[in-house]
């Protein structure tokens, strides 16, 4: 923790470097309560997210990976203020924004956008496509449809629908195509940071290419930063300039694409890096093979939360929880391996 | 051949939306059809009541009491010497207003409250459904008895929004109940989120957004609701303690038939408001039930 936050304040003094960090999250934590019986007695927290911080630098795209119900996308939940944190801070450029309340919240949003998940549930099917795009914009000015209309219009043949799909209905478009309606809701307020939660997880494979080729379009048009969650690996390393990787709401490791799938430093990392495709057949790669389930999250193991499936696990990691360290650099680990 | 293929494809991405598909199925059900035309034609009729007829309603007149149908008065005269057809005509016209009226209160009352509290849910929901459980479990016969009694006494409103008043307080229980169960499974869905994400207002989300999803459950509630505020006018009515005599309505009509001289011998004074309620709720019921499976995803015809 100490090491970590002597980076944070080195990354301070430095005012160049600091300009350029759009969102810092420190130790978000995010507990679910859990009750019982008929006085809603507390019995215990669901740690969805415990104790997690991301530095996200101007322009680049950070990914996050995990197993599903690791987190992940809890912690863009919280960033986005759509669910309130129990802990920690968010600062988008250097402004706290986790106590923010109100209008004055609602004024905030237009920075932060998101891209859904599911297509079909994300967008109102009793609303036109047209509206659907410009309900932010008209949400923040006093501009009207008609006038919106030219808008509205570009950006959806920006993002590869065509104008006269302005006048339709969600339900006349294909899973890929109400995506990128999601996107163009996303980008019409030109937001700074977009958070993407798994926007190809729902789509065919065939589609998945085309909408993350346009996201990468759409971050050199608009100067986006990303934060992209993703379970799929490959699809993380086409996306990412770094990765964290989350187990059990935890941060397990951080570092630069290459390094996280050339050399993964943590057990677990290493069990997902395995666990990607190879194209080449000739290439022998050992696969390895996590025993066990994910512990529930609402009784974690002690010490590291990894130790009941890690293949190298050691007596003192029942006991120990290992803190995220700098071992290469720009790249963190949280294991006692590299203690 | 390339072109003909793109053109085929592109016809069959036409789909139709919720309101299309739901209106297409509705013309095939011949009842349902039946029964919307002939609820349309006696909302109508009661509505022009003054221009199908020029008998004052009010008027008595002793020297023609009891007289069976005939060319002069189509449906014979009740014991008072009033014109039995241009009453059932304007009786239609207050029985239908009570109901239609109560129905647009109790269904606006009860999706404001439902909605609210479906939406924010926790201690708000807790509030306004327990309230709602107490409005639930006021005996409401009782109820709209004494509480007509004090409106009326009051002075202030005729018989006919007194009723109206007292159907809309006590009855939006129900409404409220189911939209707050339909907003809470609607509002698990992600595009309420990405409401909130692009900075709606509460209230845009639930008006803009949730409201008309859950619309098509409402219809169906309202029009059940319809039937069931004519009914109970006429009920109330019919026991002298709903619209007051002088003016005349579907039940008040039929308060004629508790005198067993006219329910046996003048079948002329209570078969007509007694068919035209009967036919009327029939209808509705149809109606309800055709809307009913019309937005009902899983019936196909």
């Amino acid at each position: 923790m100490s090491e970590q936050v002597k980076i944070e304040q080195e990354q301070k003094s430095n005012v160049s470097a600091k300009d350029n960090i759009l969102l810092e999250v420190k130790n978000l934590k995010k507990y679910y309560p859990v009750t019982a019986g008929f006085f809603k007695r507390k019995v215990g927290d669901v740690k969805a997210v415990d104790d997690i911080s991301i530095t996200l630098k101007r322009g680049e795209t950070f990914g996050l990976v995990g197993e599903s119900g690791c987190g992940k996308s809890t912690t863009g939940r919280t960033i986005l203020r759509l669910t309130d944190a129990t802990d920690g801070q968010i600062l988008f450029e250097g402004k706290d924004i986790t106590k923010l309340k109100g209008s004055s919240l609602r004024k905030f949003r237009r920075n932060i956008q998101m891209v859904f998940q599911d297509p079909y549930a994300s967008l109102n099917s009793k609303m036109m496509v047209g509206r659907i795009v410009d309900e932010p914009i008209r949400n923040f000015t006093r501009q009207t449809s008609k006038e919106l209309e030219p808008e509205v219009k570009a950006l959806l043949s920006k993002v590869g629908l065509r104008e006269e799909d302005y006048y339709k209905y969600p339900h006349e478009f294909s899973g890929g195509q109400r995506q990128r309606i999601g996107i163009a809701r996303a980008l019409a307020l030109q937001p700074k940071l977009v958070i993407a939660d798994e926007p190809v997880s729902a789509l065919d494979v065939s589609i998945q290419s085309q909408v993350l080729n346009l996201l990468k379009e759409m971050q050199t048009e608009f100067e986006l930063t990303y934060l992209f969650i993703a379970h799929d690996l490959s699809v993380v390393k086409h996306m990412s300039d770094r990765i964290g990787v989350m187990y059990l709401g935890n941060m397990v490791e951080v570092g630069d694409n290459n390094a996280i799938y050339k050399e993964p430093l943590h057990p677990y990392t290493k069990a997902l890096t395995s666990a990607i495709p190879e194209p080449d057949p000739l290439k022998k790669k050992e696969r390895i093979i996590l025993e066990g389930d994910v512990p529930s999250p609402q009784n974690p193991p002690s010490g590291c939360v990894f130790h009941t499936r890690c293949p190298a696990a050691m007596p003192e990691c029942k006991k120990v929880i290992p803190q995220l360290k700098e071992v290469r650099s720009k790249h963190k680990v949280a294991c006692l391996l590299y203690d | 051949m390339e072109p003909t293929v793109q053109t085929n494809i592109k016809k069959q991405q036409k789909f139709d939306s919720t309101w299309t598909i739901a209106r297409k199925k509705f013309m095939k059900r011949k009842l349902a059809m039946i029964s919307l035309g002939f609820l349309l034609f006696i909302i109508f009729v009661s509505f022009i009541a003054p221009y199908v007829t020029s008998d004052d309603v009010t008027r008595i007149d002793m020297q023609n009491i009891n007289q069976e149908p005939s060319s002069e008065h189509w449906l014979g005269t009740d014991r008072n010497g009033r014109d039995v057809f241009t009453r059932t005509l304007y009786g239609g016209r207050v029985s239908l207003t009570i109901g239609l009226t109560s129905m647009f209160f109790v269904t606006l009352i009860g999706s404001t409250v439902g909605s609210i509290a479906g939406y924010y849910g926790g201690w708000v929901d807790n509030l306004l459904m327990r309230f709602t459980d107490f409005i639930l479990t006021l005996p409401f016969m009782v109820f709209v008895i004494v509480l007509n009694a004090i409106l009326i006494g009051m002075g202030k409103v005729t018989g006919m929004w007194s009723l109206i008043i007292v159907f809309s307080l006590l009855g939006w229980g129900g409404v409220a109940r189911i939209v707050r169960g339909k907003i809470l499974s609607e509002k698990e869905n992600e595009y309420v989120l990405a409401a909130r994400s692009i900075g709606c207002r509460p209230s845009q989300t639930i008006i803009k957004h949730l409201l008309p999803n859950v619309m098509t459950t409402i219809i169906v509630q309202a029009t059940l609701l319809l039937a069931a505020y004519i009914v109970a006018e006429a009920g109330l009515s019919f026991i002298g303690i709903g619209v007051p005599v002088e003016i005349p309505s579907w039940g008040n009509m039929l308060m004629e038939a508790r005198q067993t001289d006219v329910l046996q011998n003048k079948p002329w004074i209570w078969v007509p408001p007694a068919v035209c309620i009967t036919l009327t709720i029939l209808s509705i019921n149809f109606v309800g039930e055709g809307l009913k499976d019309a937005f009902d995803p899983k019936t196909t015809k």
